[in-house]
């Protein structure tokens, strides 16, 4: 029963998330993208001159009231609970690698749902490949995957990163000069919903993913799992609301070429969510969960979305980025490297945990 | 009494499944209930009328018992250092 109504929740969640994405790319955020956690991350990164790519800079206010709305929520329901030192660096290595997947396919697994209900066919394999990424990953967690136990943390630490991205966002508001900015119709951090929109819409969605648990990978590895749909619910709402939305306002279309900030290699959509789906299981959540699990204090996942930013910005300083234009040779030979770079992590946190029996 | 024991990686919950089943006490493997925590882990639900084994401290995060609208805390380790 109580199952039951957290599912319905997760629905509903779902639809309100759905509605609110394909409402930010009507007030102006680029096409299939109301929320892109990584092109977002990449975004911010690049506002901050982490990277060069000019056509990818902007300090994106959604992952700042992500951020907070977790936050926020968090506090007031008394479940904000810092705690940490689950192998950080190991986590910061994992973002990274889960970042150049996100860039070959462009976009995380929130955009690539929303890309789905766009009509974008190319994240149909990016789907099938980030649910085999979660099953390999599933693989690894039966046989004993761990990245040991956090450890509590002071409320300061936890705060820390949640706080600092408050203190950006002034910043870009205060002393806008300081952070780079595509200008309109340069590219896709040129595209964007009015400051206090995208604001308010990250903080709602971020407070209803904390208090549901929203997340994508989860969905995918319960049901591998425990056959439990309950999170999976949350996909198929933002799903559901998203496609309704966007036959309403006349942004759905169907097919492989020419779909909005993406590319039709097939091959390697598949391969970057693969990578996604089997790195984002072994940091326990999608990137989106991350930012939400940073917003309850959990410093291991504000150093996964540190990692992140890193991985961003790594990829737009070395070409591994895809564009429009379909993927790099980089980016390609990247990706291969970061699967092999997952696997090494997979198994050296698994051997001999079967002893322990 | 129904229990709810949460874990910090998965395997740790597979772990114990099989010594409570050892003892003869049926564990069902499941996602922790939102109401529990706000976390998203593996948990185990059993029902039992025996005292606790000790072992149950091991490798668990919390252990908890489920009462008409809420849980009582049985043992906890996150101050643990």
């Amino acid at each position: 029963m109580k199952e039951k109504r957290e599912t319905m929740i997760l629905g509903g969640a779902g639809l309100l998330i759905g509605v609110i994405a394909v409402l930010l790319v009507k007030f102006g955020n680029p096409a299939n993208m109301g929320f892109c956690i990584a092109c977002f991350l990449r975004d911010t990164a690049g506002a901050m001159g982490l990277h060069r790519a000019g056509a990818v800079q902007y300090l994106r206010p959604e992952i700042v009231g992500l951020i907070l709305g977790a936050f926020f929520l968090s506090l007031g329901r008394k479940e904000f609970s810092p705690k940490g030192g689950s192998s950080p660096v190991t986590r910061f290595l994992l973002a990274m690698c889960v970042m150049v997947g996100c860039l070959m396919f462009l976009g995380c697994p929130f955009r690539m749902v929303l890309r789905i209900s766009g009509g974008d066919g190319n994240a149909l394999l990016g789907l099938a490949g980030f649910a085999c990424g979660i099953g390999v990953g599933v693989l690894f967690l039966k046989k004993g995957y761990s990245l040991k136990r956090n450890y509590k943390q002071t409320k300061a630490e936890g705060a820390a990163l949640p706080i600092l991205t408050l203190a950006l966002l002034l910043l870009a508001v205060i002393v806008p000069v300081l952070f780079f900015a595509t200008e309109a119709g340069g590219g896709p951090g040129g595209s964007h919903a009015p400051l206090l929109i995208s604001l308010a819409a990250g903080l709602i969605v971020g407070a209803v993913a904390q208090l549901t648990r929203l997340c994508m990978v989860g969905g995918i590895r319960d049901l591998i799992l425990f056959r439990s749909v309950r999170l999976l619910m949350g996909f198929v709402g933002i799903f559901a609301a998203a496609l309704i939305c966007n036959l309403a306002f006349g942004f759905f279309k169907f097919g492989f070429a020419g779909q909005p900030v993406a590319h039709s290699d097939g091959l390697w959509n598949f391969l970057g969510m693969l990578l996604v789906g089997y790195g984002s299981t072994l940091l326990g959540g999608c990137p989106l969960r991350q930012l939400v699990l940073t917003g309850e204090g959990n410093t291991d996942s504000a150093v996964t979305v540190l990692g992140f930013l890193a991985g961003a910005a790594l990829c737009h300083n070395f070409s591994l980025a895809s564009s429009a234009n379909g993927p790099t040779l980089n980016g390609k030979i990247a990706v291969v490297i970061c699967i092999v770079i997952v696997s090494i992590v997979a198994v050296a946190n698994t051997i001999g945990k079967e002893k322990g029996r | 009494m129904i229990c709810f024991v949460t874990f910090y990686s998965h395997f740790d919950a597979i772990r114990m499944r099989r010594r409570l089943e050892d003892l003869g006490i049926g564990a069902v493997l499941m996602p922790v209930p939102r109401d529990l925590s706000s976390s998203c882990g593996t948990c185990l639900r059993f029902e039992t009328d025996l005292p606790l084994p000790d072992f149950l401290s091991e490798g668990t995060e919390k252990v908890v018992e489920a009462l008409g609208g809420g849980y009582r805390v049985i043992l906890s380790s996150e101050e643990a250092p």
